[in-house]
């Protein structure tokens, strides 16, 4: 498309025109960018810069809060190689592209306004032929004008490029560096989900032997002193039929007590109807009013549809609880690897994770799938919840 | 009175065909998994039928999908529906189905079973059996206005939504008919709903206005 064409030429510019600047500013103020702090930021900006000229992510995936700035963050040697690099390669490549664009605009005034300027002092046209008359100045103004567009046509993007990807080369980790330091977050969310997962199976385990054992062994040996009762002589009725009750509210109690411990395991609509007919069932049966909007999903992974669902269910008992929303919303969508749940509501906001234990689970879930979790709960409202969790696996 | 059961576990067919057996019921049939349960139904025509949610190959939520499409077939065919958990959108599926006889009852109401019993001859009969715990969550959510119902108010709302009718209501809440008539008129004035006639058509009044979350008339 030749107008995506003219648009990356424009950019193109502007980013060569910008490098040089640039440059000659670090040049300027090289003393002051020798503190490693500000050679950090400098570079963090320059980085951006040539990452959104490439149309590549700003920084490496975010898995956490404390790694992301830590991944945003070039490490400070890599910041202070930039510092001549950066005003060589601003030179070399800007230079051209500002004699390119400088000599369209000498042209494109000199073509109709040569006359003008005084004979000694006459504008020059292809460096060094003075424009003395018509004929010179519209036959060579517009080749100059045609000729130097046309190599900015063809030289910008390339440049423009070509610097972005020296100044990543320099300030990008490099791929053992950002290995590593995909190993280090793995290493601690997988012992994350390891923790969670013991944890999980202590909490499942303790209510099966304290609640639902140890009812089916009050109810057992009920019925067993009612079978012995039987044969007594004479038959007590009374303590037969009291001990039948107890037994018998006994396993209601246990049923009602192993449905609460089923549930918090795995959701049994979820295994029954799937992530969206779970949450159908979800928003539909919450208080206030709520809407929900689910993309395409694919295939989602059970554990990952499980955090949705508990998420989503957290999030609307706090809207319902706390917010006194009029309106909530629940949005899941689908990018790449990457399912997205955002949750909103109308109310009067200050969610926090202080505030009940509802937002900590959440964050504590999806931390242990290698998700994020945002939220942006100013006072006054409105409120949303942003949880991101990878799903390609 | 013939009944088809839709149950897969041996164990939880084997006590009901008991138990029922002995409620003096006639077990026309059990059926293992859906497909099964509706040919039951088509070759048995049976007066009620007992479906549980979860059937083989999936355990899903095939039991429902059986009941729904039996009650296409045969409208009006009496379903009682178990489930090991509530969930409200099944029961809002099944009243959504035209004609009465449906209920929805979790699996622990069977072993009352002069209740289960009771719940099972009303589906058969037209009316509506609705799980307790199903209403106790519709009644919460209704908020305000069922909120300023008496107590006593709304145990008589939570039972008429279960599809007890005022007999029923009144010997379970020891009171006289005559009483639960002149409650249920004025849970009917707070909660701004036309008095609507008994039975069937008045559950479903009742269980529309709490399946809105206490607004008057359907969503």
């Amino acid at each position: 498309m030749p107008g995506e064409r003219w648009v990356q030429v424009r950019r193109g510019g502007v980013y060569l025109l910008g490098s040089l600047l640039l440059g000659v500013a670090t040049v300027l103020a090289l003393p002051l960018l020798c503190v490693p702090r500000l050679a950090r930021l400098w570079a963090d900006w320059h980085r951006d810069r040539a990452a959104r000229l490439l149309g590549r992510p700003l920084a490496s995936r975010p898995a956490q809060g404390a790694s992301r700035r830590r991944a945003a963050t070039s490490g400070t040697s890599h910041a202070l190689l930039w510092l001549p690099v950066n005003a060589v390669t601003g030179g070399a490549l800007g230079l051209p592209a500002l004699l390119c664009v400088g000599n369209i605009v000498v042209a494109a005034i000199a073509t109709p306004l040569w006359w003008a300027f005084a004979p000694e002092a006459r504008p020059r046209l292809f460096v060094d032929v003075p424009v003395t008359g018509w004929t010179t100045a519209l036959t060579l103004g517009p080749l100059q004008i045609l000729l130097l567009t046309a190599l900015a046509y063809l030289g910008f993007p390339p440049f423009a490029r070509a610097h972005a990807r020296i100044c990543l080369a320099v300030l990008s980790h490099s791929t053992n560096e950002q290995l590593a330091e995909r190993v280090a977050v793995l290493t601690r969310t997988r012992a994350d989900v390891l923790d969670a997962h013991g944890a999980e199976l202590r909490r499942i385990e303790r209510d099966l032997h304290d609640g639902t054992q140890a009812r089916l062994v009050a109810i057992a040996m009920r019925l067993a002193v009612a079978r012995q009762a039987l044969s007594d002589n004479p038959r007590d009725e009374r303590f037969l039929e009291d001990l039948l009750r107890e037994a018998h509210e006994g396993t209601e109690e246990a049923m009602t007590e192993l449905r609460d411990v089923i549930r918090s395991v795995y959701p049994p609509i979820l295994a029954d109807r799937g992530l969206d007919g779970a949450l159908t069932a979800l928003t539909t049966r919450c208080a206030v009013p709520t809407r929900l909007d689910i993309g395409d999903l694919e295939r989602v992974p059970p554990a990952v549809e499980a955090v949705v669902y508990f998420a989503v269910a957290e999030a609307l008992t706090n809207v319902t609880r706390h917010s006194h929303a009029t309106t909530a919303g629940v949005r899941v969508s689908r990018a790449a690897d990457n399912l997205s749940v955002v949750i909103t509501d109308n109310g009067t906001g200050g969610a926090d994770d202080r505030r009940g234990t509802g937002i900590a689970g959440i964050r504590r879930r999806v931390l242990a799938l290698d998700g994020t979790v945002d939220i942006d709960s100013p006072a006054g409202g409105p409120t949303t919840m942003t949880v991101e969790l990878p799903c390609g696996w | 009175m013939r009944v088809v059961i839709a149950e897969d576990n041996v164990l939880l067919s084997t006590g009901l065909e008991l138990l029922l057996g002995r409620a003096g019921f006639q077990i026309a049939a059990v059926a293992e998994d859906a497909a099964g349960f509706l040919t039951a139904v088509r070759e048995h025509r049976p007066d009620v039928t007992v479906v549980d949610v979860r059937l083989p190959p999936s355990f899903r939520d095939e039991g429902i999908r059986a009941a729904l499409q039996a009650r296409r077939e045969y409208p009006g065919l009496p379903v009682l529906v178990l489930s090991q958990y509530v969930e409200q959108q099944y029961a809002a599926e099944l009243l959504a189905t035209a004609g009465g006889g449906v209920g929805y009852l979790l699996k622990d109401r069977v072993s009352r079973v002069d209740e289960f019993v009771d719940a099972l001859r009303r589906v058969a009969a037209g009316g509506t059996a609705m799980d307790p715990e199903v209403i106790a969550q519709l009644v919460q959510r209704a908020g305000d206005p069922v909120a300023a119902l008496t107590p006593r108010e709304r145990e008589v709302l939570a039972l008429m939504a279960q599809g007890h009718d005022n007999n029923a209501i009144a010997e379970r809440l020891v009171v006289t008919d005559n009483a639960v008539h002149k409650h249920i008129g004025n849970i009917f004035a707070k909660l701004g709903l036309a008095v609507a006639d008994s039975g069937h058509r008045r559950v479903l009044a009742v269980l529309a206005y709490l399946n809105a979350g206490g607004q008057v008339g359907d969503r």
